[in-house]
């Protein structure tokens, strides 16, 4: 087998410079964030861009500052929040993934009647806006009890989310058959062939997946908002909304050094999954 | 046609090596630092004590201004032991008290917005106070003349106080003199303010706008009270709005003034210059508006930011046919306490508002928000010691008999919102002030029959 | 590739949960969604039976066309935009370079900076006076607008803001393209077809469950635009940026019509389906569609 000399033409010089100019691009809000969350006020709150402090030795200092502050705050108690997204996160990614990977094979590879019809439901869900459903699902929850417990923000994921079904759905669909109906002559139940050819091909699917949920939950703030009564039980998305005032001062440094850590997360799962879809790198796949 | 890899035979070990261990131990130490928050993270402090009479108290305050009312929280749980009060203050908590409502389970106590209480009350979402407001004593007489409104609705009371601010304008000392005003002079009639205005005016060498005397823009945030300053109001006795009044129409002519004798463009772009609200570089602060309208928590900021500002509000002038120096013409705003229907403790609910409607209290309230006392009568101290050295100005004008509060009408969200939108048309040069004001009436016309017509559907279907 | 069993009640256990989710979270409560918007409903007080009162009150509501209008007019800029971008980002991004792995958590980042962050970030960008993009138009010649107080201007600030959120089908692309053997795309090039003609070819085929997915939730998350107009420019100037959630959200909770906020619901819905039932059909040539 010869290699194929892959060299990315890096040379190429409009390659990289659109590559810079996206990096920089994108790079701004992330680069502003950091820098913001090590400054004192004034600097941050002064016109136009100063990246970096007057002495820039006081960086390290003020970041210091800032960030204890944001993680010691008596009122604001952020580690505490982090735990309890950790908690609902944990469990909504999880039960999104087993529910939703296994409702997306069934309505790709088994003969489901009426399955269009199935896909084209859960894809109108996402219709949905969510103000217009956030007062039924209350009710719902009201009635059920579950207000005042963590299970409204991750119950429902265990019975499937449509964004992932429908996106494993696309990744099922384009797995080629042969493997499959190979498993299936030799005698191999549905479930066995999903579970011993289709899963191991599907890291990369399955990754996306749980990224892509992991940093919707995370991030959302509706749905805490409206389903958690007590303090002691807010997320990190919540958390933040503390830090802004609206007629007094909003603290830009620590609501951005409280940012930074709450992007934090999400940042180390992206990493960690971006191994698994990258051309090149050792990932679940064979050569057919 | 599988999932592609380009290997090297015999690539495998030292690629493991290179791929596979960091990767572990990356997911070892993300595994073990989440299972360690989880096991031996922070609890929920689990402090409510036994035997006692729980409420919920959401509130809408977060930053400096929830804190405050916490320490007051905190305070009546401390001194007395048959009530606990749950305080939960977060931004949107009208969005979460509406849906809790509708929920079947709402809160003890919410702290709404003024402009909240008829569209509740109107809905019979709240629980009428008069008679427990009798029985406590809390009476009219206590509190400010232009703060009762803000409690009733359709001649009942609806909800108690907890702050309340009045508009002024605000002058900065600094660049007055240095325009050559003297500092004591004070600007009662618009045509002052404009003359004001002239003199205080600075262009750079390209004709460019630097300083402004006065911005309608700046902070913006009132953009239908200048019909008021006129001697116009948008909603007459029987509830039918008058945006297109001739006064109202006079108001927006003074306006739109601004823009036609600067400039659009000049002005936005003057505008796009200006810092934040809640910053070191707000206009006020740094001089590039010489005045701005604001609440009594423009004192909050000075302190923090600018501490050696020379600043001095009074209040905001009126049109030359209207002045009366004995009645200053001024809106107050208001946060207020009510107690929705369903609420399963009424009467601890309001034991607590009670409690808070203490002058000591309420002061103590207003005094960390800044904002100026709600009630008719100030403790000795209370103006000296207060962070805002024109709190007296704002204390007058929640007295005065030409105070005014929004119109209070439930459709009230939808007239700012018509008028906010059209406002902007009119800055930008769009249309003319009796185009944007019969505009809003017409919609407002409509919208307020809408909503007759509704209720009295229901009062019909109810009986 | 389907079973070949019919054994149709075993085949169902496969969506069962999902469809007593489906029931429960979903069309129980657009249900009575659907419920409320035949009502006069405050949620504070009980709905009132009006039945298609609110629907009536759509056509002569000129806000509501407004609402319409303006998101219509982003979708059709933004989607394209946001198709061509992505797929176009990911293709640069496809390779295992040190600089690709950086790239591609910047591309990421915007979609989990929080909103509060990134406007600040957008507002000083586009800062008339001395944001950066004005700096940078005034360098060749042209001056620039003030981009969100004018008419026109915001709407085509948004549109560039929506590019930053590329990151996530940027990410489906990259695990999608995964599956495009090189083998495959260098016999193509060794056959003399230019990059254009094997994108087409050899990887479009390949990646279009993916391109149908993102193109159906780029066009989704453009009908709902909400959040960073509702912070940037707050709707304005004259309701120039007031896009069709926001208005919907202003009737559920700020006018305090839920009912009449449901049926706007409703209707956004049919829209939406209207916008990806058009290339749907087209896309369905693919074979890559459900």
């Amino acid at each position: 087998m010869s290699r194929r000399s892959r060299v990315p033409r890096w040379t190429s010089l409009a390659r990289v410079s659109v590559l810079i100019a996206i990096a920089v691009t994108f790079a701004m809000p992330l680069v502003w964030m950091l820098a913001t969350s090590a400054q004192t006020e004034d600097l941050a709150m002064s016109p136009g861009l100063a990246l970096l402090p007057d002495p820039p030795t006081s960086l390290p200092g003020q970041a210091h500052d800032n960030y204890k502050s944001v993680l010691t705050d008596e009122t604001v108690n952020f580690p505490l929040f982090f735990r309890n997204t950790l908690i609902v996160v944990l469990l909504g990614v999880s039960g999104a993934m087993i529910s939703s990977t296994i409702a997306a094979y069934g309505l790709a590879r088994v003969r489901i009647p009426g399955r269009r019809l199935i896909l084209l439901l859960t894809i109108a869900t996402m219709l949905i806006p969510f103000p217009v459903l956030m007062a039924p699902l209350f009710m719902l929850y009201a009635k059920i009890d579950w207000i005042g417990t963590f299970l409204p923000l991750y119950a429902q994921f265990w019975f499937g989310n449509a964004f992932s079904i429908f996106l494993m759905h696309q990744f099922f669909r384009a797995l080629p058959p042969e493997l499959e109906e190979a498993a299936r002559l030799d005698g191999c139940s549905t479930w066995r062939t999903f579970t011993h050819i289709a899963l191991p091909l599907s890291k990369t699917a399955l990754a996306v997946v749980g990224l892509l949920h992991f940093t919707y939950m995370w991030n959302d703030f509706l749905a805490p908002l409206v389903f958690i009564v007590d303090r002691d039980m807010f997320t990190v998305a919540l958390g933040l909304q503390l830090y802004q005032s609206r007629a007094g001062q909003t603290p830009w440094t620590l609501l951005m050094a409280a940012s930074v850590l709450t992007i934090l997360p999400v940042f180390l799962v992206f990493v960690l999954a971006n191994q698994l879809f990258t051309r090149g790198s050792i990932s679940g796949g064979v050569k057919g | 046609m599988i999932a592609g890899r380009d290997t090297l035979p015999g690539d495998n070990v030292l690629a493991t090596v290179h791929r596979v261990w960091p990767r572990r131990t990356a997911i070892g130490g993300l595994v073990a630092s989440a299972g360690g928050l989880l096991l031996f993270g922070p609890r929920p402090s689990d402090d409510v004590p036994a035997g006692r009479v729980i409420l919920d108290y959401w509130e809408k305050w977060t930053g400096a201004e929830g804190e405050a009312m916490r320490l007051l929280v905190d305070e009546f749980n401390r001194t007395q032991d048959t009530i606990y009060v749950r305080y939960l203050a977060i931004n949107s908590i009208d969005q979460k008290a509406m849906i809790a409502i509708a929920g079947g389970s709402p809160p003890d106590v919410i702290g709404l917005w003024n402009f909240n209480v008829p569209s509740y009350a109107e809905a019979g979402a709240l629980l009428p106070l008069d008679d427990l407001a009798a029985s406590a004593g809390l009476s009219r007489e206590r509190y400010a003349d232009a703060v009762w409104p803000l409690l009733t609705h359709e001649g009942r009371q609806w909800s108690m106080i907890s702050t309340c601010g009045s508009l002024a304008l605000y002058l900065n000392l600094d660049v007055l003199e240095s325009a050559g005003i003297d500092p004591a002079s004070t600007p009662r009639t618009l045509d002052d303010l404009d003359e004001m205005n002239e003199r205080i005016i600075e262009r750079s060498s390209d004709g460019k706008l630097e300083r402004m005397g006065f911005l309608h823009t700046e902070p913006g945030w009132w953009s239908w009270i200048w019909g008021y300053h006129f001697g116009g109001s948008l909603l007459d006795s029987t509830g039918a709005p008058t945006a297109d009044a001739p006064k109202n129409v006079a108001a927006y002519e003074w306006v739109r003034s601004y823009p036609e004798r600067f400039g659009s463009r000049e002005l936005l772009a003057f505008q796009s210059g200006l810092g934040f609200y809640g910053t070191a570089q707000y206009p006020f602060l740094t001089g590039k508006v010489a005045s701005v309208v604001q609440g009594p928590w423009m004192a909050n900021l000075i302190n923090a930011f600018a501490p050696s500002l020379r600043y001095r509000a009074v209040p905001i002038p009126v049109d030359v046919g209207e002045l009366d120096a004995a009645a200053p013409v001024g809106l107050i705003d208001g946060d207020v306490l009510v107690i929705p229907k369903g609420a399963k403790h009424p009467e601890a609910s309001f034991e607590f508002i009670t409690w808070l409607q203490e002058r000591a209290r309420l002061e103590r309230l207003a005094a960390a928000h800044g904002k100026n006392t709600p009630l008719r009568e100030t403790s000795t101290g209370f103006v000296e010691n207060h962070s805002n050295g024109s709190i007296a100005v704002h204390n007058a004008l929640a007295s005065s008999p030409r105070a005014f509060v929004f119109p209070r009408t439930s459709v009230w969200p939808r007239y700012v919102s018509e008028f906010d939108a059209a406002f902007q048309g009119l800055w930008l040069g769009e249309q003319t002030p009796r185009a944007m004001l019969s505009g809003i009436q017409q919609t407002m016309v409509r919208e307020i029959a809408k909503e007759r017509g509704g209720r009295r559907r229901r009062e019909q279907s109810a009986s | 590739m389907t079973t070949r069993r019919p054994g149709t009640v075993i085949n169902l256990l496969w969506v069962t949960p999902w469809l007593v989710g489906l029931v429960l979270f979903f069309l129980l409560p657009m249900g009575m969604s659907f419920y409320y918007s035949l009502t006069d409903y405050s949620m504070l007080e009980v709905p009132l039976w009006i039945a298609f009162d609110n629907y009536a009150a759509l056509f002569g509501d000129s806000v509501f066309w407004l609402a319409v209008r303006n998101t219509l007019i982003y979708a059709a800029i933004s989607i394209p935009l946001a198709a061509i971008v992505s797929l176009g980002i990911a293709g640069l991004l496809d390779t295992d370079h040190p600089v690709s792995h950086v790239v591609r958590v910047l591309v990421f980042a915007p979609t989990v900076v929080p909103l509060v962050a990134a406007a600040m970030i957008w507002l000083w960008l586009f800062n008339s006076d001395h944001g950066l993009i004005n700096a940078g138009l005034s360098w060749v010649g042209v001056n620039g607008p003030n981009w969100l107080q004018e008419r026109g201007w915001a709407m085509a600030a948004l549109i560039v803001m929506s590019l930053w959120s590329v990151g996530q089908a940027v990410v489906i692309y990259l695990a999608a393209l995964q599956d495009v053997p090189s083998a495959l795309v260098d016999a193509a090039s060794i056959d003399g077809l230019g990059p254009v003609r094997r994108f087409v070819s050899v990887v479009l085929p390949t990646i279009a469950p993916a391109v149908v997915f993102n193109t159906i939730i780029q066009t989704i998350t453009a009908w709902q635009v909400f959040a960073t107009p509702y912070i940037m420019t707050e709707g304005g100037p004259d309701r120039s940026t007031y896009f069709y959630s926001h208005y919907l959200y202003d009737q559920a909770f700020l006018f305090q019509n839920m009912g009449y906020a449901s049926a706007l619901g409703w209707v956004q819905l049919l829209l939406i389906t209207a916008c990806i039932a058009v290339p749907y059909v087209m896309v369905r040539k693919f074979g890559g569609g459900p």
